[in-house]
C-alpha cells in the first residue's frame, strides 16, 4: 500500500496514472496545481509515501514542491519523481540538485513508471 | 405602415438625389457602416455559438473517449503481450458508441489520441496508433492533404508526423518544394520522420534558410525519432552552401556527440563568416575537443568580439587547464567587460587546475575585476 | 476664405482618417486570420525542452508593492518557459517590498558583476535565493529614480540573456506568454542572408552584413483586469470590467491592439510596444540608449529610437504583434487617476513628436519617417485639436444660423455609425482570435460601449489629451535644460 501525491495540471496524465497505479495497492491523491499540492501536503502532514510532480504549473512549480518536500524534516525523506514534458539539461540538473529521485520525460512508458514507483516505495519501506 | 416606410425611402431618395457629393458619400457609407456592424454581430454570434457547441460536445464526449481509451487500450488486460502492438486486432465494437460517422466526432477522437500519445509512449503509444489506423481516422488527414488550402495541408502533415504515419515520398517531395514557406517546412519534417530512404536528403537541396523556429521543430523531430539512421553530418558542414544548414548540423553533431564530424567543424574556423565561426567554436567547446585549444588561443587576437567570447567560453567548457595563464591575462588586461567576465567564468570552470590562480587573483585584484570574479564563483548565480 | 480652407481641410482630413481606419481593419483581419490558420499546428511547447530555445530576462520594476509582491513574483516565476530569469528591481520602495522578497524567497546579498551600459541612478544591492527552486530570481535594490524607465534600465544592465521582456510587477501574464512572444523572433520569414562587404583592413576577414530582417521587438494584446477574478497572480476567470470607465478602456485597448497594432504590424509600421508588456532585442535596445527616464512616453520613445538606430545603420528590422491577449493590467478605476494617466499620455505624445521631429517626413527613415510618425502627428496628435476646433466652429455656425441641419445630421450620423463600425469590427476580430469571456452577454455588454463611446468616453479623452499638450507647452519653458537627450548611440561601422 502506497499513498501517492500526484501533482499535474494536465487532465489526461492523472487519469492514466490512476489507472496504472490502481487501488488497493496504491492510493493516488491528485493536486491540479502547485498551490493545491502544498495545501494537500500540509493538510496531510506530509504523510505520503511518494510524490509525482510535473514541473510547469500555476502558483508553484515542481521544483518548489520538490524543495518543500525534501526540506521537510522526516526520518526518511519522501521520494519524488518528476514527470514533465520540459526536460532539457538545465532542468534535469536543477532537479537533481534539489534531490529528485527520478526524472521521467513525457511521453512516459507506463510500465516503466510502475516499476520506478515500486522500487522507490520498496527502498523507503 | 407600408406607406410610411416607402415614404421614408422616398424622402431619402430625394435627399440623396439633390445632395452635394459629400452627403452622397456619407449616405452610402452610412449604409456600409450599418451593414458591416450588423455583419460583425452575426459573425461574433456565429463564432460564439460554434464555440459553445464545441464545448458542449467536448463535455459530453471526452469522458466517454477517456473511458474507452483507458479500458480498451491503456489498461486493457485482454491485450495479448506476445503480439507486436501494431499487429494486435483491437476490439472496435465499444467505439461504436462514439459519433464517428460525423467529422467532428472523428476529429475529437484523433485529437485526444494525439494528446494521449504526448503523455504515453512504448506499447501504449503503439496501441493508440494502431487504434487510429483501425478506425480509419487517417482518412480525414489524407483528404486534408489534398485540400487546396496550404494550412489544411500543413495540418495533415502535422497529424501524420505526430501519428508516425508513413507517406509515400512522391506525396511529400512536391510539397517540400512548395512555394509556401510553412508548407515546405512541414513537409521537410514529415519527410525526416516518415521517409524510409534517406531522411536527410533535403539538406542537399534546401536553398532558403532554415529559420530558428524551423530548426526547433526539426531538432525535436530528429532527436525524438528512434529508428532513424543518423548520417555523418560532416557531409553538409563541409559542402553545404546554406549557412543555416551548416549551423543546424553542428548542433546535431553536438547532440549526437559525433566525433567523426569534428575535422569538418575545425575547418570552419577558417570560414570568413563570423557567425558560423562563432558557432563552430561553440560546438567544439561543447564537444570538449581539447586538441583545438591551442588553435583557438592562436586565433583569438584576430577575432571580433563575439568570437572572442565564444573562444573563452569554449576554453571553460573544455577544461583542460592548459591555458589558464592566457585566461588570467585576458581577465586582468582586457578592456571589455564581457570579455573579462567570460574569462573569469572560464577560469572558475577550470577550478581544479586553477585553484592557485584563483586564490592569487582573489588576493590581488580589486574593484570591478574582483566583483566579476566573485560573481562567477558564486554558485547561487547561474548566468 | 479661411473658413473654406478650414472646411476643405477638415473634409479631406476626416476622409483620410476614415480611410486609414478601414485599411487597418482590413489588414488586422488578414493578420488575425493568418494567426488562426497557424495556430492548429504551431506547438509552442516545443520551446520548453529544446536546447535551441533563446533565453529571456523578465524585467519588472516594483515600487511600494509590498501587499501583492509575493504572489506577483511567484506568478512570474511559474511562467511556462525553460531559459529565463526574473529580475525584480526594487526602485527605492519605502515599504517592506524588499524585506518581503528576501524573507519569502530565502534571499541573500551577493557580489554581482554589474555592467552599467545604460546610466541609471545608483544600484545598491543584489540578492539571489539560496534555494535552488528560486534560482531564476534576481532582486536588485536601487535608489529611486522617480520613473519606471530608470528602474527598467537597471534591469536591462543586469540581464543575462539576449532578449528581455519588460512588464509591470502587477501585470497578470498568461503562462505561455514567453513562448508565444518569442515566436515572431524565431519565425521571421523575411530572414534572408546575403553576404555583402569587403575584407576588413584590420583582421582580413570579410565582415558579413546580414541582409536579413531582424525582429527587434514584439508585443501582444493587453486587457483590463479590473473585474476579472485573479487569485494570487493567476487569472481565474476573465470578465469585462463592470464599471463604466474601465469597461470603456477595455474596449479601447482591444481596438488599439487587435485592430491598430495588429494592422500596423502587417506593414511593419508598429508605432509603439506597450510598456506593460513587450519583448525586446537587448542588443538593439542598449545601442539605442535604453529607456529615457525623463520621457512621459518612454515605451514609444524607446521603440522609435530602436527603429531609428536600425535605419541609421541600414539594418532591416521588424516589430511584430500577436493578437492573443497575454497580459491583464489594472486600469484606472476612477476619473482622477484616469485623467492623470491620459494627460500624461497626451504630454508624452507631444514630446515624442517634438523630440523625433528630424525623422518626420524624412524618406531616409522609411516606414518610421513616412508612416509611423506622420500618422502619429496628423491623426493621433492633431486629432484632439482639430476635433475641438471643429466643435467650436460648429457651435459658432449653429449660433449664427449657418448650418444646413438635414445635411449636418446626415454627416454626424455617418461619423457616428462609422466609429461604431470600427469598434465593433475590432471586438469581432478579438472574439475570432479567442472567445474571451464566458457568456455572450458579457461580449455584448462590451460592444454596447461602442455606441456610448462617442458621447461619453471620447470627449474625456480629447479633453485630457489637450490638457496634456497644454502642460507640455508650459513645462517646456520651465525645464528646457532637462530636455536635452543623448539621442542615438554613436554609429558603429559594422
Amino acid at each position: 500500500m502506497g499513498k501517492i501525491l500526484l501533482v499535474e495540471d494536465d487532465e489526461v496524465m492523472p487519469k492514466i496514472i490512476a489507472r496504472i497505479l490502481p487501488p488497493p495497492e496504491y492510493e493516488v491523491d491528485i493536486a491540479v496545481n502547485g498551490k493545491e499540492a502544498i495545501q494537500k501536503l500540509e493538510a496531510n502532514h506530509y504523510q505520503y509515501d511518494l510524490v509525482i510532480t510535473d514541473i510547469m504549473m500555476p502558483y508553484a512549480n515542481g521544483f518548489e514542491i520538490l524543495s518543500k518536500v525534501k526540506s521537510h524534516e522526516r526520518e526518511k525523506p519522501i521520494p519524488v519523481i518528476i514527470v514533465s514534458n520540459a526536460g532539457n539539461e538545465d532542468m534535469i540538473m536543477e532537479g537533481f540538485k534539489l534531490g529528485v529521485d527520478d526524472f521521467l520525460k513525457k511521453p512516459i512508458i507506463p510500465a516503466e513508471l510502475v516499476i520506478r514507483v515500486k522500487r522507490l516505495l520498496m527502498r523507503n519501506k | 405602415m407600408e406607406t410610411t416606410l416607402s415614404d421614408i425611402l422616398q424622402d431619402i431618395r430625394s435627399i440623396y438625389y439633390y445632395a452635394p457629393l459629400a452627403i452622397k458619400v456619407a449616405i452610402i457609407f452610412i449604409i456600409v457602416a450599418v451593414s458591416a456592424t450588423v455583419l460583425a454581430y452575426l459573425v461574433m454570434l456565429r463564432s460564439r455559438y460554434r464555440n459553445y457547441r464545441q464545448q458542449r460536445r467536448m463535455a459530453r464526449m471526452l469522458p466517454k473517449i477517456d473511458e474507452l481509451l483507458m479500458n480498451e487500450i491503456i489498461a486493457n488486460p485482454n491485450i495479448p503481450h506476445d503480439v507486436a502492438p501494431s499487429k494486435v486486432a483491437l476490439d472496435l465494437e465499444p467505439f461504436d458508441e462514439l459519433p464517428l460517422h460525423k467529422r467532428w466526432g472523428r476529429e475529437m477522437l484523433t485529437e485526444r489520441i494525439i494528446h494521449y500519445r504526448n503523455n504515453v509512449s512504448g506499447t501504449a503509444g503503439d496501441l493508440l496508433r494502431n487504434l487510429y489506423l483501425q478506425l480509419d481516422l487517417d482518412k480525414d488527414a489524407m483528404r486534408k492533404l489534398k485540400s487546396r488550402h496550404w494550412n489544411k495541408k500543413v495540418e495533415a502533415l502535422n497529424e501524420f508526423t505526430l501519428m508516425d504515419m508513413p507517406i509515400a515520398d512522391v506525396t511529400i517531395l512536391p510539397l517540400a518544394n512548395s512555394r509556401n514557406r510553412e508548407l515546405r517546412a512541414a513537409a521537410r519534417q514529415a519527410y525526416i520522420k516518415l521517409s524510409k530512404n534517406e531522411p536527410f536528403k533535403f539538406f542537399d537541396s534546401v536553398t532558403d534558410p532554415l529559420l530558428p523556429w524551423d530548426q526547433v521543430e526539426l531538432y525535436r523531430i530528429i532527436t525524438t525519432t528512434t529508428d532513424i539512421a543518423i548520417p555523418n553530418f560532416a557531409r553538409w558542414i563541409t559542402y553545404s552552401s546554406n549557412k543555416s544548414v551548416v549551423s543546424f548540423c553542428m548542433k546535431l553533431v553536438v547532440h549526437y556527440n559525433q566525433l567523426a564530424a569534428v575535422p569538418a567543424i575545425i575547418k570552419l574556423l577558417e570560414n570568413r563568416d563570423h557567425t558560423l565561426r562563432a558557432e563552430a567554436i561553440e560546438a567544439l567547446g561543447r564537444l570538449k575537443i581539447a586538441e583545438v585549444e591551442d588553435r583557438l588561443v592562436h586565433l583569438y587576437t584576430s577575432q571580433p568580439l563575439f568570437c572572442q567570447i565564444a573562444i573563452l567560453k569554449a576554453l571553460g567548457r573544455i577544461r583542460s587547464g592548459r591555458h589558464i595563464d592566457f585566461l588570467r591575462n585576458e581577465f586582468l588586461h582586457s578592456t571589455d567587460f564581457d570579455l573579462r567576465k567570460a574569462a573569469a567564468r572560464a577560469i572558475v570552470k577550470n577550478e581544479i587546475m586553477a585553484r592557485e590562480v584563483i586564490d592569487e587573483l582573489l588576493a590581488t585584484t580589486t574593484g570591478e575585476n574582483l566583483l566579476i570574479l566573485k560573481h562567477c564563483m558564486n554558485p547561487l548565480i547561474k548566468y | 476664405m479661411i473658413g473654406i480652407i478650414f472646411e476643405n481641410f477638415v473634409f479631406v482630413y476626416g476622409l483620410a482618417m476614415l480611410l486609414i481606419y478601414a485599411l487597418l481593419a482590413l489588414m488586422s483581419n488578414i493578420g488575425v486570420r493568418l494567426f488562426k490558420k497557424r495556430s492548429p499546428y504551431t506547438d509552442y511547447s516545443l520551446l520548453l525542452d529544446s536546447p535551441l530555445t533563446p533565453g529571456i530576462s523578465v524585467i519588472a520594476p516594483a515600487y511600494n508593492e509590498g501587499v501583492t509582491i509575493i504572489s506577483n513574483v511567484r506568478s512570474l516565476l511559474t511562467l511556462n518557459y525553460t531559459r529565463f530569469e526574473v529580475i525584480i528591481i526594487n526602485d527605492g520602495s519605502t515599504d517592506d517590498t524588499l524585506q518581503k522578497l528576501i524573507d519569502e524567497f530565502e534571499m541573500v546579498e551577493v557580489d554581482f558583476a554589474y555592467n552599467e551600459r545604460i546610466i541609471t541612478r545608483p544600484v545598491r544591492k543584489f540578492f539571489k535565493s539560496t534555494n535552488t527552486a528560486y534560482d531564476k530570481l534576481l532582486v536588485i535594490d536601487k535608489v529611486n529614480g522617480k520613473s519606471k524607465a530608470d528602474a527598467s534600465n537597471a534591469g536591462i544592465n543586469a540581464a543575462a540573456f539576449d532578449y528581455f521582456l519588460c512588464t509591470d510587477v502587477d501585470c497578470i501574464l498568461e503562462k505561455d506568454t514567453l513562448s508565444r512572444m518569442i515566436h515572431p523572433f524565431l519565425n521571421e520569414y523575411q530572414n534572408k542572408t546575403k553576404e555583402v562587404g569587403d575584407p576588413c583592413p584590420e583582421c582580413g576577414y570579410v565582415h558579413i552584413v546580414e541582409d536579413s530582417t531582424r525582429v527587434i521587438a514584439s508585443g501582444a494584446t493587453l486587457r483590463i483586469a479590473n473585474s476579472s477574478e485573479v487569485d494570487e497572480g493567476v487569472m481565474v476567470r476573465v470578465r469585462p470590467p463592470s464599471r463604466f470607465l474601465p469597461r470603456f478602456q477595455e474596449m479601447e485597448y482591444i481596438r488599439a491592439y487587435v485592430l491598430g497594432k495588429m494592422g500596423w504590424s502587417m506593414i511593419n509600421a508598429v508605432p509603439n510596444v506597450s510598456g506593460g508588456l513587450g519583448l525586446f532585442d537587448k542588443e538593439i535596445a542598449i545601442k539605442a540608449g535604453g529607456y529615457d527616464h525623463q520621457s512621459f512616453a518612454e515605451d514609444m520613445d524607446i521603440v522609435t529610437r530602436m527603429c531609428g538606430y536600425m535605419l541609421d545603420n541600414n539594418l532591416k528590422y521588424a516589430i511584430r504583434y500577436i493578437p492573443t491577449t497575454q497580459c491583464w493590467t489594472e486600469g484606472p478605476p476612477n476619473m482622477k487617476i484616469f485623467s492623470r494617466q491620459r494627460t500624461r499620455w497626451g504630454r508624452g505624445l507631444a514630446e515624442i513628436i517634438t523630440i523625433h521631429r528630424h525623422l518626420l517626413f524624412n524618406p531616409r527613415y522609411k516606414q518610421l519617417g513616412l508612416v509611423v510618425l506622420p500618422y502619429n502627428l496628423l491623426f493621433e496628435f492633431l486629432a484632439p485639436i482639430i476635433e475641438a476646433l471643429g466643435l467650436i466652429s460648429i457651435i459658432w455656425l449653429a449660433l449664427t444660423g449657418q448650418i444646413n441641419w438635414p445635411y449636418a445630421r446626415i454627416l454626424l450620423l455617418f461619423v457616428y455609425l462609422y466609429s461604431v463600425m470600427i469598434t465593433t469590427l475590432a471586438l469581432c476580430w478579438d472574439q475570432l482570435t479567442y472567445p474571451y469571456y464566458k457568456t455572450t452577454r458579457e461580449v455584448f455588454g462590451l460592444t454596447l460601449m461602442a455606441f456610448l463611446e462617442p458621447f461619453i468616453y471620447h470627449p474625456l479623452i480629447v479633453f485630457f489629451a489637450l490638457r496634456g499638450y497644454w502642460f507640455f507647452l508650459i513645462g517646456k519653458k520651465t525645464s528646457w535644460g532637462n530636455m536635452q537627450r543623448q539621442g542615438f548611440a554613436p554609429k558603429k561601422p559594422n
